[in-house]
């Protein structure tokens, strides 16, 4: 168990450093130059040129990305300010540092912009990730014990249309509703405080987990619907158990365990950022920093990006992975 | 004008005018004008769906950023509404007879924002450091005339000879060669004087920290900045706001929304229908403006790559093209453009030979290149298909099919490909690459010069020809002699007979087919005075000012809450 624990992570590491590469060569051939990017449309050919060699473009790409990997982590001092010419761009763990540069476009450590950005959109993530699950499962369940009523089909119907919208339409009608006419809730925005940010959050999380919840809806539905046919099940309710603990505690558990996969991978996808949603709420986390990174071809920002997304990535599936081994015993043989 | 960002937001635009508000008339405006004399206090909302990328001058380069810095960083010079060099931090300044020496006197007792005095010293070392080879700034092939700057930017000397403090209040700048350019492009933002704390190299890490009318209060990037007035401000009385505040990266929909319940005092970035909208409602009316920022769209024609090679086909082209069909992409925000000046910058005389559209002249023009084309058939005509690059941007995705159709009935085709905006710069800034594409120009300054020299010199293919600004790649020796004479002419009238001389080669020898000039519509809260339209800075609010009496009504409206807005739907 240890092992096949340690194999994949060893696994997990190599898939995050073969899309960092894959990426930083991408980055490379793509026909556009940063410099023009920084120094905008107009600018004059000789402003260019200066830019890029100050921004060591002018350099080979291998030696480029020799530098990049050399100083993605390395030993440094344990304690150093931003105006460290060696280090200043550096975050660091006692000794260990992790340097992805300095975004070309705004002229910061790329480890601070991410620093904070990340959690605002871990905050959005997890928040969708619960109101998904919550609405998810409880009208899930509902659809299955109703099953073949009025109830199970207007709870398929409106998943039927919650999958259909995209988020845009959805973020665009609970904004125009609950924000502009009702003004129950700010319209976009991060907030300044922790009762505005959690405020905040309502609109883009509810937006990003109704879209969600209708997948989880027909996923706990059906799972439900095949769990309680199952013999445990059967046996559970001929030994007379209420009707409510045979459904949560014998089917259910069962039901979700493909949920908690989609839950993983959902959640590794949204910490990538959720570029609509977090355009239209104004939410500063990462998907609107890549759309803007991508863009302007600022390449030490999109290779962080691309390094928390796909760690964030490998890391849900490693989570799934061990989950597995708790929720289902046959796994853990 | 361009990024995925802005599409979204334009899709969410059109997306929120058809789900919200298509038959819904604009709100009215949120009160009617109060007092007649300005009065000081109130904070400003302004918002933007771009962000800001730095706020030192010596760096910054795009014209979001350039309307806060023209509000934390004053000039030596600046600029009046008509877009004409006006005092600012210096009380006069002279030229040399000889055009070689500007000379400036700066005010009594101007202070920083730190409270320290602006004296010519520090007004040398702030353009020392914005023009060091060390500082990653985009524009200072903009004051290559400056006496000694070769040196100094190729760090042969230490300072910038040119740059010469002549006392504690008086700073003169001597230039190698005349140039009536120099006062425009120094009352730009760039070489505005900083607090000493910016010391004399650029760092990234600097407070940004001037002598402008408002001060920098918080900055949090990506979301908005907030800016308080600075009360050691040289002019009595002003400025008269307490404080603005921007908030970046909203997408259009919700500038919308929040500028109709007043939480935004001005809205420049409106979607098409929320143009006409409030352009059409009586009300808003007298509130909305255009603003006059000089640019050019039209399209650039490589005179290096058949068939624009042959001038009679450029010629063609630029008969071919009907303005006015481009108003119907965007009859609001496009205006039709004849020839290369703008009104603004001496392109009025109604008798000037310019482009015009004549379809008959065209069809004979493509007979003259040798490629007849007969519209009744559909026969003739280039015989191969062109590749026409536009980016992902609503406009050229949009101006494109227009232009695709029109020089179809001269028979030339042309196969529109999208990519990227980055990669769009590269195809069409290399040499050889791309025979057609739309083209752009926006002022970097208020001068003719800059609507030449980049893109249609010689000396500007010389300079580069893998990234050059010159994408027609148009070289006329004729056309290069007078843009160097008119550069050094101080006679304004002799200089505006040059560049309409100049102006008469480019639309008769077509290296770009002139179609559009492009222009924003913006409209305010009644409560906000004195907002005027600048010829130089979007969103000039300097000497704004707040009735405040109107804005109670604003923040009544806005603490109405949620059963007031239900009774509203319902109603």
């Amino acid at each position: 168990m240890i092992q096949r624990a340690f194999r994949r992570i060893a696994w997990a590491l190599f898939v995050v450093w073969a899309t960092t590469t894959v990426t930083f060569f991408i980055n490379n051939v793509l026909p556009s130059d940063p410099a023009r990017m920084v120094a905008g449309p107009q600018a004059r050919a000789k402003d260019v040129e200066r830019i890029r060699k100050q921004l060591g473009l002018d350099k080979p790409v291998l030696e480029q990305y020799g530098r990049f990997m050399r100083r993605l982590v390395h030993v440094g001092p344990a304690h150093f300010d931003e105006k460290d010419p060696e280090h200043g761009t550096c975050a660091n763990v006692w000794r260990v540092h992790f340097d992805l540069g300095k975004s070309y476009q705004q002229r910061r450590a790329v480890t601070t912009i991410l620093g904070e950005r990340l959690p605002r959109t871990l905050l959005l993530a997890i928040a969708a990730i619960l109101v998904q699950t919550l609405l998810g499962v409880a009208t899930g369940l509902l659809a299955a014990w109703k099953r073949n009523t009025a109830i199970d089909h207007v709870t398929v119907g409106v998943s039927l249309v919650g999958i259909s919208a995209p988020t845009f339409i959805i973020g665009l009608l609970l904004q125009f509703v609950l924000a502009h006419r009702l003004r129950l809730l700010p319209l976009d925005g991060f907030g300044d405080t922790f009762g505005e940010h959690v405020v905040s959050l309502v609109l883009p999380s509810l937006t990003l987990g109704i879209y969600g919840a209708a997948y989880y809806t027909r996923v706990v539905r059906d799972e439900l619907i095949t769990a309680v046919k199952m013999d445990h099940v059967r046996t559970a309710r001929a030994k007379g158990l209420p009707m409510w603990r045979v459904w949560i505690r014998h089917a259910l558990r069962n039901a979700l365990v493909p949920l908690v996969t989609l839950i993983g991978l959902d959640l590794g996808a949204l910490v990538s950022g959720a570029i609509v949603t977090e355009t239209l709420f104004r939410w500063p986390g990462l998907g609107a920093l890549t759309v803007s990174a991508l863009l302007d071809r600022d390449g030490p920002v999109i290779m962080g990006t691309v390094i928390v997304s796909s760690a964030a990535i490998v890391l849900a599936n490693l989570l799934v992975d061990f989950s597995y081994a708790i929720l289902d015993p046959r796994v853990r043989r | 004008m361009r990024s995925i960002r802005r599409k979204i937001s334009a899709a969410l635009g059109v997306l929120g005018a058809t789900l919200c508000a298509c038959n819904e008339p604009a709100q009215a405006p949120m009160a009617a004008a109060g007092n007649a004399s300005p009065v000081r206090g109130g904070e400003l909302h302004l918002a933007s769906f771009a962000d800001i990328k730095s706020l030192d001058p010596a760096v910054a380069s795009d014209t979001l950023t350039g309307e806060t810095i023209e509000l934390l960083f004053a000039g030596l010079v600046d600029f009046d509404d008509a877009g004409h060099v006006a005092p600012d931090l210096a009380e006069r300044y002279e030229r040399s007879d000889d055009g070689l020496v500007y000379r400036f006197f700066l005010r009594d007792g101007i202070k920083f924002h730190d409270g320290s005095l602006v004296t010519a010293q520090d007004c040398k070392r702030s353009i020392e450091r914005a023009l060091s080879p060390d500082t990653p700034s985009s524009f200072s092939a903009f004051y290559d005339r400056i006496a000694g700057f070769k040196e100094f930017t190729e760090r042969e000397s230490p300072h910038l000879s040119g740059v010469v403090v002549e006392g504690e209040r008086v700073l003169a700048i001597h230039l190698r060669e005349p140039d009536a350019t120099f006062l425009s492009a120094f009352a730009m933002q760039n070489l505005r004087p900083v607090c000493p704390s910016a010391g004399d190299k650029y760092e990234d890490t600097w407070q940004p920290c001037g002598a402008g009318p408002y001060k920098l209060d918080s900055w949090d990037r990506g979301r908005g900045l907030r800016v308080v007035r600075f009360d050691g401000w040289w002019q009595p009385g002003k400025p008269r706001l307490d404080a603005i505040t921007y908030s970046y990266s909203m997408n259009l929909v919700t500038q919308r929304f929040k500028f109709e319940s007043g939480d935004l005092d001005l809205d420049r970035e409106l979607s098409l229908p929320d143009t006409f909208r409030y352009q059409d409602d009586p009300r808003w009316k007298p509130l909305g403006a255009y603003d006059g920022i000089p640019s050019i769209g039209g399209e650039s024609m490589n005179v290096e790559i058949p068939p624009f090679d042959n001038i009679e086909v450029r010629r063609a082209v630029a008969a071919a093209i009907d303005r006015d069909q481009f108003r119907m992409i965007k009859t609001a925000n496009l205006v039709p453009l004849y020839r290369v000046l703008v009104p603004i910058l001496g392109g009025d005389d109604p008798n000037f030979p310019a482009q015009r559209y004549d379809y008959q002249a065209a069809l004979d023009h493509m007979k003259r290149a040798g490629f007849p084309y007969d519209p009744a058939t559909g026969k003739g005509g280039w015989p191969k298909t062109i590749v026409y690059p536009i980016y992902k941007q609503g406009l050229y995705e949009l101006s494109a099919q227009v232009v695709q159709q029109q020089l179809a009935k001269i028979g030339l085709h042309i196969e529109l490909k999208t990519v990227s905006f980055p990669t769009y710069l590269m195809m069409t800034k290399k040499r050889g690459t791309v025979a057609i594409a739309p083209s752009g120009w926006q002022q970097d300054f208020p001068d003719p010069s800059d609507f030449f020299e980049p893109i249609f010199s010689t000396s500007s293919i010389e300079l580069s020809p893998e990234d050059c600004n010159n994408s027609s790649f148009y070289s006329n020796p004729k056309l290069d002699e007078i843009l160097v004479r008119a550069r050094k002419e101080l006679d304004a009238q002799k200089r505006k007979k040059m560049y309409d001389e100049a102006d008469a080669i480019v639309c008769d020898e077509a290296p770009w087919a002139m179609e559009y000039q492009y222009r924003y519509f913006g409209v305010h809260q009644p409560y906000v005075k004195d907002l005027r339209w600048n010829a130089v800075w979007p969103n000039y609010v300097r000497d704004v000012w707040l009735d405040k009496s109107p804005q109670k009504i604003a923040r009544a409206r806005r603490e109405r809450g949620a059963l007031g807005s239900i009774l509203e739907i319902l109603r």
